[in-house]
């Protein structure tokens, strides 16, 4: 929709300069809301307790510690006053190994099995037009909803507060992503080069790996990044079946906030500890983002 | 397909078992059968069960504290769902969240649109903005939760802002009051998901066909008669699709509420996922949350239903 | 007065490092129904847009009525623009689709309605007001898009190739209906094509171009008889024009070409040629149906070099056949009757009509003479 490319000759003058500047100082304005609180956060979390709430706030600490930190991973340590307040707390180490030990292994299953499933879905049509919308409904109703029945069903299965009940239940409820951004990317691939590969005796296993997995590498990663985000930001079903031992860190976050009550630093500490993973990985998905988002629904 | 020959028995000729069963297995029926399998598999275990229990446990009158096991509870048939239906908290609880999503969306669509809109040309440092824009989306609710929290704080940024940019008396305390409080929740959220409006607005918006646009210029409209008669309607599927999915997800909002406000004061910014959780899991009334879950999920079914039936024409 | 209709002074645009179109002048009349033809990439959208208003010139002129235009958005041009894929507006009706120009302008209900049906009925789309534009077949399609900007009485009608979705036999007729309209209409139409065959059935003159530059402007007849280049040489006609590599030779006061063997006595045009000849190398033009049999140009009472050339392969087409015909190495083509005996291996005596014969300068493939004797 670049209309106003083309008549770019226009773009000279000074009336045209104003309209750059101003579109500059806008997205400037933007950017800066966006970042507003997760600047403070960072702000906060290497603020010593005296100015947590310092009044008026400031963004730069006055004193910059990096004791919030410290005290995520040794409460009991003493390290500054930090650590004497929050002596009460759990060293966030046990719910940060968990996490990064269950996040990527059920986006790898999840992927896996998405895809192996679109494939079907893309080339054979398995499940017809019911199937594929019927995996949205996982995605479509509350997950209390799910949680209810399945509190009662993993209790009988002695899943609760494990990691491989986690690890499924994450995994089942982003199946349904990786499958339609996977089909969507199958799609893409022209079958005719499959079929070349089918003539020339290659059984269907192969083709899929050694034909179509290739040309579709980038919108695996895509997914896969995508669903890594959303199994380690997830929340309420961990809340819900975790206690001790395979808690993960965005519970361990709301333990914060409500056991810790105001140590506000350590809160923003842990905030920004959660965070890091997917930034990152967040950084590596943008390319991917932007483009086809559109679910194939506009015509061409 | 090579004919089967009878091979006699005796006397070999015959392929040896293994070689006979790796033809099998890569034969495309197999193939075909075991891609979807797993996926199958998954589904039944979490979704098609989970469905039957809670519309078991919604049918009788089970609490796990009474020591039965849930198998032997008596049946209450739809007493559960009678309950529900006279309780003001959950009408309570509906309609606030009800309301949440409409505000919510609604702002997060109008941004959207408008940072698509002023996305479309090109200007100094736009990608790098564009990858700003993305991360909101990515950071754990919890964490969105938790910064909004602090910002809204008596002491906290806001209030400062206000009172010396913006001539306010005093700070606002934000959570003590329920309307307060549910803004900063939709603040919050919109935050966060302003970012995915946009990005589907402009993805939508940028593979719209250029031709029809300069038609319509050649025919004498102006920009604002181009973007009425022509991009919006044809954005309207893409729009659909995105309203869909965003009011979906803002229905569903739990973690926000539960880190910022604790759905107080009192129970004024609760949320229905947040008072089923309570219900079930901290109440332990299993049975009525399976209930209260079941009328959600029928009538999330018939809404969606019904919203999607606009975009089955079109195609 | 006496000033053209449109007028290109300079024009030129550039986007980034290439250069779609080059020093452009040129001067249409009113009620003219003009082409630009050439190959693709050659510049002939970019021009068509740019008087459209869709592009801007990056330097030059473009005057309407004399009035410069350059700075005008489309929207106030009143340039009717067909695109090459109609760019129909799917989402609307046919109905919508033809009112959409007078409804940007504020136009009453009453007229709207009186204008599209008069349209409507005009173009043959009557059945079809209410139907989704997206649903349309192709020949629809193209009423509709002609007749959502005629509606608006455009004062000038700009087409970029709409026919190239057309299967060749609607195609001409499709072409005949447009030439019709125009001459009704007495309107100023301008039609891109890359089709030569297209442009010179249809237009009063015809535009050449090439590379962003403008190689001939002309009516079709001189572009036929009197090509300015190779280029447009060869690019006009079908079967295009035999071109042969020959060498200008002078001995005492005789001047000749020469290719191989094969010497044609051009003494009496010796001045021309070397007025425009750059060194001796010079290319030779004659289109097949100028190369006629010996026994033909007899008859006609023309005499010329005999060429001699082997037969390699007969085409009978309707009314004729073409031949190609081996002369040493070199294939040429040439078109005879179609009860003309004449099969592959013959060899037969070929004489190239000598009023219908051109010669280029090899270098510049500038035309140095069109029509030796």
């Amino acid at each position: 929709m670049n209309e106003e490319r083309s008549r770019e000759g226009r773009s000279r003058g000074f009336l045209a300069l104003i309209g750059q500047a101003s579109r500059w100082l806008g997205a400037l304005a933007i950017c800066l809301v966006i970042l507003l609180p997760v600047v403070w956060v960072l702000s906060i979390s290497f603020k010593p307790p005296q100015e947590w709430l310092a009044y008026p706030p400031t963004i730069i600490p006055v004193e910059a510690t990096g004791s919030n930190y410290i005290v995520l991973f040794q409460p009991g340590n003493p390290v500054g006053g930090v650590a004497t307040m929050v002596s009460s707390a759990e060293p966030v180490t046990k719910a940060l190994i968990n996490s990064l030990f269950i996040a990527p292994i059920a986006t790898a299953a999840s992927v896996t099995i998405g895809f192996l499933a679109a494939y079907a879905v893309s080339r054979y049509r398995v499940g017809g037009t019911f199937m594929p919308f019927f995996t949205l409904t996982t995605r479509m109703f509350p997950p209390v909803a799910f949680a209810v029945p399945l509190l009662v069903y993993y209790r009988l299965l002695g899943l609760i507060d494990t990691r491989l009940g986690l690890i499924l239940m994450y995994t089942g409820f982003t199946v349904a992503f990786s499958l339609w951004m996977m089909k969507g990317f199958i799609d893409g691939v022209p079958r005719h080069i499959e079929e070349a590969a089918v003539l020339d005796g290659a059984s269907p296993w192969r083709v899929l790996f050694t034909i179509t997995l290739p040309l579709v590498r980038g919108g695996l990663a895509a997914t896969a990044l995508f669903v890594f985000i959303l199994n380690w930001t997830e929340f309420l079903f961990a809340l819900v079946f975790t206690s001790r031992e395979a808690i993960t860190i965005p519970v361990q976050v709301s333990h914060y906030v409500g056991a810790v009550g105001r140590f506000y630093g350590p809160q923003a500490a842990l905030g920004v500890v959660a965070s890091l993973p997917v930034v990152v990985a967040g950084y590596l998905i943008q390319r991917h983002l932007v483009t086809g988002f559109t679910f194939g629904l506009v015509r061409e | 397909m090579a004919s089967k020959v009878e091979r006699p028995l005796v006397g070999g000729g015959r392929k040896p078992a293994p070689a006979r069963l790796l033809r099998v297995l890569k034969g495309e029926a197999f193939f075909r059968g075991v891609l979807a399998m797993p996926m199958q598999l998954l589904l039944w275990f979490l979704l098609i069960i989970p469905t039957l229990i809670v519309l078991y446990l919604s049918l009788v009158a089970w609490e796990p504290r009474m020591g039965t096991d849930w198998w032997q509870a008596p049946f209450s048939w739809f007493r559960n769902y009678g309950h529900v239906i006279s309780d003001v908290r959950f009408w309570q609880a509906i309609v606030r969240t009800i309301c949440v999503v409409a505000v919510a969306v609604m702002l997060e669509f109008t941004i959207g649109l408008g940072l698509a809109l002023f996305f479309q040309r090109d200007f100094l440092g736009k990608r790098l903005f564009t990858s700003v824009i993305l991360y909101p989306m990515m950071l754990p609710w919890v964490v969105v939760g938790l910064a909004f929290y602090l910002l809204f704080l008596e002491k906290g940024p806001v209030n400062y802002i206000l009172i010396h940019f913006l001539g306010f008396k005093a700070g606002v305390a934000w959570y003590h009051y329920p309307v307060l409080a549910l803004s900063t929740i939709i603040l919050a959220d919109v935050w966060q998901w302003t970012p995915f409006m946009f990005l589907i607005l402009y993805s939508g918006l940028g593979a719209l066909p250029r031709d029809p646009v300069e038609a319509a210029m050649t025919l004498g409209a102006s920009r604002w008669q181009i973007f009425r008669y022509i991009t919006m309607p044809m954005l309207k599927q893409v729009v659909i699709i995105a309203l869909i999915i965003r009011s979906l997800e803002a229905f569903k909002i739990f973690d926000l509420v539960f880190i910022m406000t604790g759905g107080g004061p009192g129970t004024a910014t609760e949320s229905i996922s947040l008072y089923i959780y309570r219900l079930g899991f901290v109440y332990g009334q299993l049975s009525y949350a399976a209930a209260m879950a079941v009328l959600i999920l029928i009538s999330i079914s018939i809404i969606t239903r019904l919203a999607v039936r606009p975009l089955e024409y079109e195609v | 007065m006496g000033e053209s209709f449109i007028v290109l002074r300079r024009l030129r645009k550039e986007f980034g490092e290439l250069v779609a179109v080059e020093d452009l002048d040129l001067e249409i009349q009113e009620g003219e129904f003009l082409c630009f033809l050439g190959p693709s990439g050659c510049g002939k959208t970019t021009t068509l847009r740019m008087i459209a208003g869709l592009e801007i010139p990056t330097s030059g002129d473009i005057f309407l009525r004399g009035e410069r235009i350059n700075d005008l958005p489309p929207q106030r041009r009143n340039v009717g623009f067909v695109f090459q894929n109609y760019a129909l507006f799917w989402h609307m009706t046919v109905r919508e689709n033809l009112a959409f120009g007078l409804l940007v302008r504020g136009a009453p209900r009453s007229e709207i309605k009186r204008e599209v049906g008069e349209m409507a009925r005009w173009l043959e789309l009557g059945d079809l007001l209410e139907t989704k534009a997206s649903r349309l077949d192709l020949s629809a399609m193209q009423r509709v898009a002609l007749g959502r900007t005629l509606v608006t009485r455009p004062q000038v009608l700009l087409l970029d190739e709409p026919l190239n979705n057309f299967r060749p036999g609607l195609r001409e007729i499709m072409r005949g209906e447009l030439k019709r309209l125009q001459k009704q209409l007495g309107s100023t139409m301008i039609y891109v094509t890359h089709d030569q065959e297209e442009a010179m059935t249809m237009g009063d003159r015809i535009l050449v171009m090439s590379a962003g530059r403008k190689v001939q402007f002309a009516t079709p007849r001189e572009l036929y008889q009197e090509p300015n280049s190779l280029f447009v040489a060869g690019f006009i006609g079908r079967p295009p024009m035999n071109l042969l590599e020959v060498t200008y030779m002078q001995e005492g006061d005789r001047a000749f070409l020469r290719r191989g063997e094969l010497l044609w006595d051009v003494t009496p045009l010796r001045a021309t040629i070397e007025e425009g000849l750059r060194s001796e190398r010079a290319v030779l033009g004659v289109r097949p149906e100028h190369v006629l049999p010996v026994e033909e140009a007899k008859r006609r009472g023309l005499q010329d070099t005999v060429v001699r050339g082997k037969v390699d392969l007969v085409q009978p087409l309707a009314r004729k056949k073409i031949v190609d015909l081996f002369i040493d190495d070199t294939l040429i083509k040439m078109v005879v009757p179609s009860d003309f005996p004449v099969a592959k291996d013959d060899q037969v005596e070929v004489v190239f009509h000598p009023q219908e014969t051109h010669l280029f300068d090899k270098e510049t493939e500038r035309a140095i003479y069109n029509g030796l004797s």
